[in-house]
């Protein structure tokens, strides 16, 4: 095999490609390898963790032919320290490939690459949508840090995705808060849903490009093909719980207020907080006001007044303070809007005049 | 193998696709995997994922087929699955549960008030020849407890089941008359008590402490040799006793006679009642011992494997017991009870060390034991007390380490075989008649082992 590939091309896609080798030091070798071909139809570089697999194309020029499998560390590490323009050549002769650019020349051992598995495409082609890459990151990105860490439930772990009507909806929760959000989509005869781990779509989120892209799948996998490649993931064989019982149908009050006003004053009542990273609100009808309450026995105690839109009865609610902090980074709306339905209950944050996004966060005990 | 069972075949089937493939391969492609089903002779195997299947299909299937089809022609083709990420930690779980069997916890539940195991009864206890006057007696204290046998005391080497006689006799006194006060304790804990007593300036509350009993069990009261104080309060203790009728219930290593350093006077009251003794059990013992043990543990062996773990061990019925729990622990984890390989295999630790040792290590020990120059014993003198250690020597070397008499020979100076073949027959019919040559010869072996 001998190619050669712009710099800032190799070393583009040999960091989008290594996320998803495998990191860990485990079992295969050659799972934690990136692999190189060079073929008639162009360059290409795979990787896979047995959980989410990537097949990314390459712009350069191939002078001959050939598999390559080389440790995605070390590729990594190259790829950190290529500064200058030019052109990196890779050729590969016996057990070892060359890399050359310009002033220096690296030989890599290379690991065998017959037991690199292949990367396995939904079988059934039928579901699938068009929709631009960059939504869909921005979806992933947003969303995922919403579903729950820990292993010990895979569905709370996943992302539930499901297209119906034309519209795609994205939830996430971890049984604390939960985050919905919508897409509309330009072609309206697909329906379907799945979930996919929210750790896989995170690493793809990163690697998708921004223009249009083809997302399919089926029970067990999804796949998201580009011009440029091909992502795929395994997805969650489990049932999503029912989470449109626990959002509350009415509400007792409404606040709407700054973005940036709630924010601020949010930001600095959290230092006040207490090992429970416990914030307690209130919705002052009469006043007019919204404000936050927390206190610390350690530190202090700590109130914010901002002035807000409220209308309904007055009520108290207490909140970890992260869990309020996270609803912003998921809308971008200048004002939000906090919809509470009484003590004990969910309250609703909404972005005002983006119905895209739904955010809920249970309360504590007060 | 049961075949139609999934799991073994799975075990089968895997341990045969290790012969075939990297460890690196088999760990990443069949630790997560199962036999699902088995139907119409098309086995179904769950995999974790797509990657799985399609990798399954396009490396493996060809192997596992092969596999499969020489256990039996009637597997037709394998299908494979994607199961749900809680089908298969389901089925973990329940492997899991299998391995954390624990052992019964109430078997080391001692009663405070009497200090009685109840795991020592009757019902466990195997009588044989070498035991059967032992619990006759002990049958007959229960059946007229102070009258007929008052005290009584059982003797015999260590683990021949004294203890488990005695806490039977409590157990089963305490069954038949409720209401009557049993205490068991071992002679070491009277002499802490006693001691603890007399610091604390508390000595009369001491005695009234044990007087008051019905039935009182002392443990190992060979252990009170030297302790004068606490012979002289065991003494008064056993006067109050045996005047009320109260029965007194002894153990013992050896004979009371033979205990050293006794008082004589508590020496002759310890052997006024029954003195019996409990002999080494006979190999049909040790057998039904084994087999009762094990099946306690739900676990029945096999007959050869009972004869082949009582004869291998020799003496002690403790070391026999833990032979018989290692065997059990081995069933419970495996879930069948292991035939007389895997017995062998797993009971190696038991037996004696394999005996190979050098003929100069032997030489060292000995000459060492009888205190005279190891040198010695390869030269030609023929003083009499270097003759004695080289024929023990070349006794030892044949019966206990099998080497060829030529061998023994060159090895202790060029000596001729047949020098070797006269002292190994000499020794041999002496130690029969010698009993102090024979103890002599079993201290040398201890050193050895």
């Amino acid at each position: 095999m001998n190619i050669s590939i712009e710099k800032k091309e190799f070393s583009d896609a040999v960091y989008k490609v290594s996320r998803f080798a495998e990191r860990k030091n485990t079992t295969l070798p050659v799972l934690s390898s990136i692999l190189i071909i060079a073929g008639h139809d162009g360059i290409k570089m795979r990787a896979t963790n047995l959980e989410i697999g990537i097949d990314l194309k390459l712009e350069g020029k191939y002078i001959s032919d050939g598999v390559v499998a080389i440790p995605a560390a070390v590729l990594q590490q190259i790829a950190g320290t290529l500064t200058q323009e030019g052109n990196i050549t890779i050729e590969h002769t016996g057990d070892t490939v060359s890399l050359m650019s310009g002033t220096g020349k690296s030989l890599i051992k290379t690991v065998p690459y017959d037991d690199f598995p292949t990367i396995p495409f939904p079988e059934n082609p039928k579901n699938r949508v068009v929709l631009p890459g960059v939504l869909l990151k921005n979806l992933f990105t947003s969303i995922a840090p919403c579903a729950s860490s820990s292993m010990v439930r895979p569905e709370l772990s996943s992302i539930y995705m499901s297209i119906e009507g034309g519209v795609l909806t994205a939830v996430a929760t971890d049984s604390f808060r939960l985050a919905e959000k919508k897409i509309p989509l330009s072609n309206k005869g697909t329906q379907g849903k799945f979930l996919i781990p929210a750790k896989n779509a995170l690493e793809i989120a990163q690697a998708l490009p921004d223009d249009d892209i083809i997302m399919s799948f089926d029970e067990h996998q999804c796949a998201f093909v580009a011009s440029q490649g091909m992502f795929v993931s395994r997805l969650t064989n489990a049932v999503y719980p029912d989470y449109r019982q626990i959002i509350p149908k009415e509400s007792i009050v409404e606040a709407v207020v700054l973005r940036k006003d709630f924010e601020t004053a949010l930001k600095r009542t959290t230092i006040f907080s207490d090992a429970f990273q416990k914030v307690k609100i209130s919705f002052n009808p009469k006043k007019n006001n919204f404000s936050f309450f927390a206190k610390n026995f350690d530190i202090g105690e700590s109130s914010e007044t901002l002035s807000a839109n409220i209308s309904g009865s007055p009520l108290d609610l207490s909140f970890n303070h992260r869990y309020l902090l996270a609803a912003l980074s998921l809308t971008t709306t200048e004002s939000i809007s906090l919809l509470a339905a009484g003590i004990g209950r969910p309250l609703i944050i909404k972005g005002v005049g983006d119905t895209s996004l739904l955010y809920l966060v249970s309360p504590m005990n007060q | 193998m049961d075949k139609g069972n999934p799991r073994e075949l799975w075990e089968y089937i895997l341990t045969q696709v290790e012969l075939s493939i990297s460890p690196a391969n088999f760990n990443t492609w069949f630790r997560n995997s199962f036999i699902v089903k088995v139907e119409d002779g098309v086995i179904f195997i769950g995999v974790p994922s797509q990657f799985f299947k399609d990798w399954y299909l396009k490396k493996f299937h060809t192997l596992l087929l092969k596999i499969v089809r020489d256990v039996s022609y009637e597997f037709r083709n394998i299908e494979y699955l994607i199961v749900k990420d809680e089908r298969r930690k389901a089925l973990k779980e329940v492997r899991n549960v299998r391995g954390a069997l624990e052992l019964p916890l109430d078997e080391f539940y001692i009663n405070k008030s009497d200090n009685l195991n109840p795991r020592y009864t009757f019902d466990t206890f195997v009588i044989g020849s070498f035991n059967n006057l032992a619990y006759a007696a002990a049958q007959a204290a229960l059946e007229r407890p102070g009258i007929t046998y008052n005290p009584l005391f059982i003797y015999g080497d260590t683990g021949r089941g004294k203890t488990h006689l005695i806490q039977a006799i409590g157990n089963q006194y305490k069954k038949q008359y409720p209401g009557r006060k049993v205490y068991y304790l071992t002679s070491e804990k009277f002499v802490i008590d006693y001691t603890d007593a007399v610091q604390a300036g508390t000595a009369n509350r001491f005695k009234d402490k044990y007087r008051h009993y019905d039935l009182l069990i002392m443990d190992d009261v060979q252990f009170l040799s030297k302790k004068e104080r606490s012979e002289e309060e065991l003494f008064h203790l056993f006067n109050a006793l045996h005047d009320t009728n109260k029965q007194i219930i002894f153990s013992s290593d050896r004979a009371p006679v033979a205990i050293p350093d006794i008082a004589e006077r508590l020496k002759g009251r310890l052997a006024s009642g029954m003195s019996v003794d409990i002999g080494e059990p006979d190999p049909e013992s040790r057998m039904a011992i084994a087999r009762k043990k094990a099946a306690s543990h739900g676990v029945i062996l096999s007959d050869e494997v009972v004869e082949y773990v009582a004869s291998t061990m020799s003496g002690s019925i403790r070391e026999l017991e833990g032979m018989v729990n290692s065997i059990v622990c081995h069933a419970q984890v495996k879930g069948v009870a292991p035939d007389i390989v895997e017995v062998r295999q797993s009971l190696r630790s038991f037996t004696r060390p394999q005996k190979n040792i050098s003929v100069k290590n032997v030489v060292d020990k000995v000459a060492a034991f009888y205190g005279i120059d190891e040198e010695s014993i390869y030269e030609k003198t023929r003083r009499r007390e270097v003759v004695r250690p080289r024929q023990v020597i070349m006794y030892i070397l044949r019966e206990d380490f099998s080497i060829s008499y030529p061998t023994i020979g060159t090895k202790l100076g060029g000596r001729d075989h047949t020098t070797v073949i006269h002292s190994c027959e000499k020794i041999k019919r002496e130690v029969i008649v010698d009993n102090d040559l024979a103890k002599e010869i079993q201290n040398i072996r201890t050193l050895l082992v």
